[in-house]
């Protein structure tokens, strides 16, 4: 029997937990943590750490992360993208991106990206100092987590073969 | 004359605004702000003090774990609690592991961009920078070949055209003095340090559960100590933080201090812009018996005045006299009248934002302009940071700090009068680092002899149940956060937080002026320094980075345009 390195999930929330809903992010991950998800998938709170998180992140094969965006776009509302280079991010991706991009571009020129899935969410404009979530964005906050659960799912399910008889 | 406008000037975390007026290509007045609104003491008002430290620790994207230091401290002050040998080793084993990831990843990912030449290195012969590589230390990954691939490496990476990380440099401005091949040097150690500082960091995550917001607590440290248990702190992980202390001595001494030296050579001019202010403050930090034994400290504690290096005045952070933090330019209200200082203890939180609306050209500089507030000690402006450890070691006679400072001034052939520079502050952080890999293992030694000896307490619970607190308890806790003093003031009443206040060292370094028009340390250190191209204004960015600026925990956070793109204005 061969086996097969079972490719590395890591589910990173990311933002501010003290900036109300722009840490969306972060919170999505701490609720996430309490799930339980088969051994090769790993959920952290990245809070808005740059270089520092960059070993847990180029040590996962995908990384589906999470974050709040500022895109004028009704709060509460998300998307689905899959960026390439710190340039596709959305540009909005409040104030914590100076330190996500330098992480991304680290994790560029050395050669290892893992694939980013970036769920997007996006909040109102004005940021303000407080704990917790506004109600618009807390109510957004369990289907973030069904989606990023299926997403996981949908993850595990792609990689082709994990254990083989041959 | 030209006013030159540079926001934001951080490569990483944080917004900070320099507005600089140049007259003849010189700097004759500058400005500092902090753009972004600041204010988490209001989220700590009525919680359990002893959560404190998580919420303090999400302040800043990079210094998490001194925030959490400072904090647990600040609580510890107030009750009265002494934390156990094994506590503080291991609180000093994760403060030195912080200290180093900092300053490496500033010297390379975030200073060495106003030095080394990015495009420059591709012009390289891989040959000479091995042979230069080879003659300034014994690192091992120094072949031509290493140099070639890595060269190779940056050529696909800049014709891909997505220059990422390297996008914002002036490359190609007269400015950049190294010759290609120590650029080459230079930026191949820029890659292998940001493949290194990943591993140093995992020292956290043993110590303190988890990146990047590892566990703290109040009275000790959340671990318990057993060689034997898996879940413990074991031999294995204490066999893997040796091993990641011993590479980081290896990596200082032969890769970090040879580059520092090596790079300094090619901008001794340095060594005479960026002085600024005179004056020099260190909490200190590294208890060896004890946090309440400041004379067994490894960074001592004190003020050097006038850059007297014969004396070092005592320090009391408790005496309402001598730290005040100032509002007369920052977007503040005090309720006593906005021309008072308020010690920390008294200190009051109100927003009073009376600057203009973004997008703007420039900012009312006679009024309010910052978000920052402005401390002072004893009415005196204060720089802060490794260059302040350094001098109020070397002035508090430290010997060892002695030596390595005056062994690398011999081998620069310069006087101790250029450590009073842009220069200088650059090179202390370098020689601290060096102090701290071997201080690390020290501790390492201790930890290692304490447990040996039966000695496996981490936790000190006589003060954890709330009903044993008095009524009402104030306290501080500083420590020294990579890029300078740092202290949390409390007031506990009823077993909640009554008042909370931060005073972090980029207040200390790049407050707005002071009611006596008095500036602060950026300000202050810009005045005198040339500019040969106000639209390319790379000697700006030397300066204010050569303090480490880290705005994100003094001002937070929100960006409309969200942009990082260094917007220079020349008005």
């Amino acid at each position: 029997m061969n086996e097969k390195k079972i490719s590395e999930i890591l589910i990173l929330g990311i933002g501010n937990v003290l900036m109300g809903d722009e840490g969306v992010g972060a919170f999505v991950a701490q609720l996430l943590s309490d799930e339980t998800f088969p051994e090769n998938v790993r959920c952290l709170d990245g809070g808005t750490a740059g270089f520092i998180l960059l070993g847990e992140f180029q040590s996962a094969d995908t990384v589906i992360m999470i974050d709040a965006t500022v895109d004028g776009q009704t709060p509460g509302t998300w998307k689905r993208i899959e960026p390439r280079y710190s340039s596709d991010y959305p540009q909005t991706l409040t104030a914590h991106d100076i330190g996500l991009k330098d992480l991304l571009d680290a994790a560029q020129i050395l050669g290892k990206m893992p694939k980013v899935i970036l769920y997007a969410i996006s909040i109102a404009p004005l940021g303000k100092v407080e704990w917790g979530l506004s109600p618009q964005i807390e109510a957004v906050v369990p289907e973030i987590c069904e989606q990023i659960k299926k997403e996981v799912q949908r993850n595990i399910e792609n990689v082709s073969v994990i254990k083989t008889d041959n | 004359m030209a006013r030159l406008v540079v926001d934001p000037i951080t490569r990483i975390e944080g917004h900070l605004r320099i507005e600089a007026v140049v007259e003849n290509g010189v700097i004759k007045d500058a400005y500092s702000s902090g753009t972004m609104v600041r204010g988490f003491e209001l989220i700590l008002k009525g919680r359990d003090p002893r959560d404190a430290w998580a919420f303090t620790e999400r302040a800043c994207g990079v210094c998490t774990t001194v925030h959490a230091l400072a904090s647990v401290r600040t609580v510890e002050d107030a009750l009265n609690i002494k934390v156990p040998k094994n506590a503080e080793l291991i609180r000093n084993l994760m403060f030195c592991t912080q200290l180093v990831q900092d300053h490496v990843v500033h010297f390379y990912h975030l200073h060495a961009l106003d030095w080394v030449d990015v495009v420059s290195a591709l012009k390289a012969n891989p040959n000479d920078t091995s042979r230069i590589a080879k003659s300034i230390s014994n690192w091992p990954k120094s072949s031509p070949k290493y140099f070639r691939d890595v060269q190779n490496r940056l050529k696909a990476f800049v014709e891909s055209g997505q220059l990422g990380i390297f996008a914002n440099g002036y490359w190609g401005h007269p400015a950049y003095q190294l010759p290609p091949e120590v650029n080459l040097l230079a930026v191949t150690h820029y890659l292998e340090m940001l493949e290194w500082q990943k591993e140093l960091v995992k020292i956290h995550a043993i110590f303190g559960g988890k990146n990047p917001h590892p566990n703290y607590l109040v009275g000790g440290v959340p671990l318990s100590i057993n060689l034997n248990e898996v879940n413990a702190l074991n031999s294995e992980r204490l066999n893997f933080v040796k091993k990641l202390i011993d590479d980081a001595i290896q990596i200082v001494e032969q890769v970090y201090i040879p580059d520092l030296i090596a790079v300094a050579g090619f901008y001794k001019d340095w060594a005479k812009w960026g002085g600024g202010l005179r004056n020099y403050l260190s909490y200190g930090d590294l208890p060896t018996r004890g946090y309440s034994q400041v004379d067994s400290f490894k960074f001592p504690r004190g003020v050097v005045l006038d850059r007297n290096l014969n004396e070092v005045h005592e320090v009391n952070v408790r005496d309402a006299e001598e730290i005040k933090e100032y509002i007369s330019h920052s977007w503040y209200s005090y309720s006593g009248g906005d021309d008072v200082g308020l010690h920390p203890w008294e200190g009051e939180t109100e927003f009073n934002f009376t600057g203009p609306k973004p997008p703007f050209k420039q900012l009312n500089v006679d009024g309010k302009y910052s978000w920052l507030k402005t401390p002072r000690w004893k009415g005196k402006a204060m720089e802060v940071g490794p260059l302040s450890r350094m001098l109020v070691a070397y002035a508090s006679g430290n010997k060892e700090v002695q030596e390595v400072v005056n062994d690398t001034l011999k081998q620069l052939d310069v006087p101790v009068g250029v450590l009073f520079s842009t220069l200088g502050r650059t090179a202390a952080r370098g020689l601290e680092t060096k102090l701290v890999v071997h201080w690390m293992k020290g501790f390492y030694n201790d930890l290692i002899a304490n447990i040996k000896n039966g000695d496996t307490k981490t936790f000190n619970d006589e003060k954890w149940d709330p009903d044993t607190w008095p009524k009402e308890a104030q306290g501080v806790g500083m420590t020294e956060a990579p890029r300078g003093a740092l202290a949390h003031w409390i007031r506990i009443k009823d077993k909640k937080i009554e008042n909370y206040q931060l005073v972090v060292p980029s207040t200390w370094n790049a407050s707005p002026r002071d009611a006596n028009n008095q500036r602060s340390a950026y300000e202050a250190a810009l005045i005198g320094t040339p500019v040969a191209n106000v639209d390319q204004p790379v000697e700006i960015l030397r300066t204010i980075h050569s303090f480490d600026p880290c705005i994100a925990c003094a001002v937070h956070l929100y960006d409309p345009q969200g942009k990082y793109v260094r917007r220079v204005q020349v008005l």
